[in-house]
């Protein structure tokens, strides 16, 4: 709690506003999961329930898509827990930074860990403790917010930005400029690499399953090269 | 049963998120797991921009204007560290290309 009361507003408008710029391109996505529930046949509170319960919109698309399709609910869980595999991920990696927490935000914060809030966060885990905080907190709640208003306005409006304005690209812009900000030296660029041509050459693996076997042979490589570099 | 199936999911996805966060809270990270876990961001990060490109079945190989835009946006990032300078010249490369029809 060491920051002075100036700081804490600098960084919940730092947090707000990095992920303003995230949810434009997001916009699309959420009001397609809108349409998806539509037409999955399920009563439209029901589908975007998921929206608060689940937030996780790689998942929910998943588990609304295949119920619609008239898969099992086995099999669409199933499939929407692969996609959401790679959170476990984010939590091995948050884990260090957040032992420095309070109790209350260790327990509140991973319930807002998506891939935009942990891209934006990851990055910013040299700040003091309480100025993380406010960040992550900022970015979550924007994101939330966003999510929970425009999965709804997905139901009745659909997709009213077309698609061929091709907003959706800014998202892999943005994390392309956020990964580069997270490489410092050769061996993360190399990691970083690795996994964009393993995940490229597993992409007919069901479920995205590939970007998990991705991150593992990507922190392999980076565990390899440390230990060849101390053998030299 | 599909009330129940997204509360299921909803438990399923807490706690994936919150697993490592909750578990090893007080617990100190041998040197092995803390060098792995400098390799978790730049890993995942490059693993989820190359599925935002590619969908299985596809020809699965990212379009010339997205490497193109992919491409400026590193680069931006690289030299300027600024995301606003990165998204708009990679969008303008992205969306220029398109215009063309590149």
């Amino acid at each position: 709690m060491s920051s002075t009361p100036t700081l804490q507003t600098h960084y919940r408008r730092q947090g707000a506003l990095d992920a303003l710029v995230l949810v434009v391109p997001a916009i699309p996505f959420a009001l397609v999961f809108g349409l998806t529930v539509r037409e999955s046949g399920l009563a439209v509170w029901l589908g975007w329930s998921s929206s608060p319960i689940m937030f996780s919109g790689a998942a929910q698309i998943t588990l609304v898509t295949l119920v619609g399709e008239g898969a099992s609910l086995a099999a669409a869980a199933t499939a929407a827990l692969v996609v959401g595999a790679r959170h476990l991920f984010y939590s091995f990696s948050m884990a260090p930074v957040m032992q420095r927490q309070p109790r209350w935000f260790r327990w509140l914060a991973p319930y807002m860990l998506i891939d935009q809030v942990f891209a934006l966060c990851v990055g910013k885990r040299d700040l003091p403790p309480s100025d993380f905080r406010h960040y992550y907190l900022a970015a979550g709640i924007t994101f939330w917010s966003f999510w929970m208003v425009f999965t709804a306005l997905g139901l009745f409006v659909g997709p009213v930005i077309p698609a061929d304005m091709d907003i959706s690209f800014a998202t892999p812009v943005l994390f392309m400029g956020l990964l580069i900000t997270a490489i410092d030296g050769w061996q993360k660029a190399l990691v970083a690499g690795f996994a964009m041509l393993v995940t490229l050459a597993l992409v007919d693996m069901p479920s995205r399953s590939g970007l998990l076997i991705a991150v593992v042979a990507g922190i392999a490589l980076g565990l390899l090269i440390d230990k060849a570099r101390r053998i030299w | 049963m599909v009330m129940l199936t997204i509360i299921l999911m909803g438990l399923c996805s807490y706690a994936m998120r919150a697993i490592f966060i909750l578990a090893l809270s007080d617990k100190t990270f041998p040197p092995m797991a803390l060098r792995a876990l400098e390799y978790v961001a730049p890993a995942v990060m490059a693993s989820l921009v190359m599925t935002m490109l590619v969908a299985p079945g596809e020809g699965s190989l990212p379009a010339v204007r997205e490497v193109a835009g992919l491409a400026t946006a590193a680069a931006v990032a690289l030299l300027t560290r600024n995301h606003i300078y990165v998204l708009t010249t990679a969008m303008a490369v992205y969306w220029g290309m398109g215009y063309l029809n590149l």
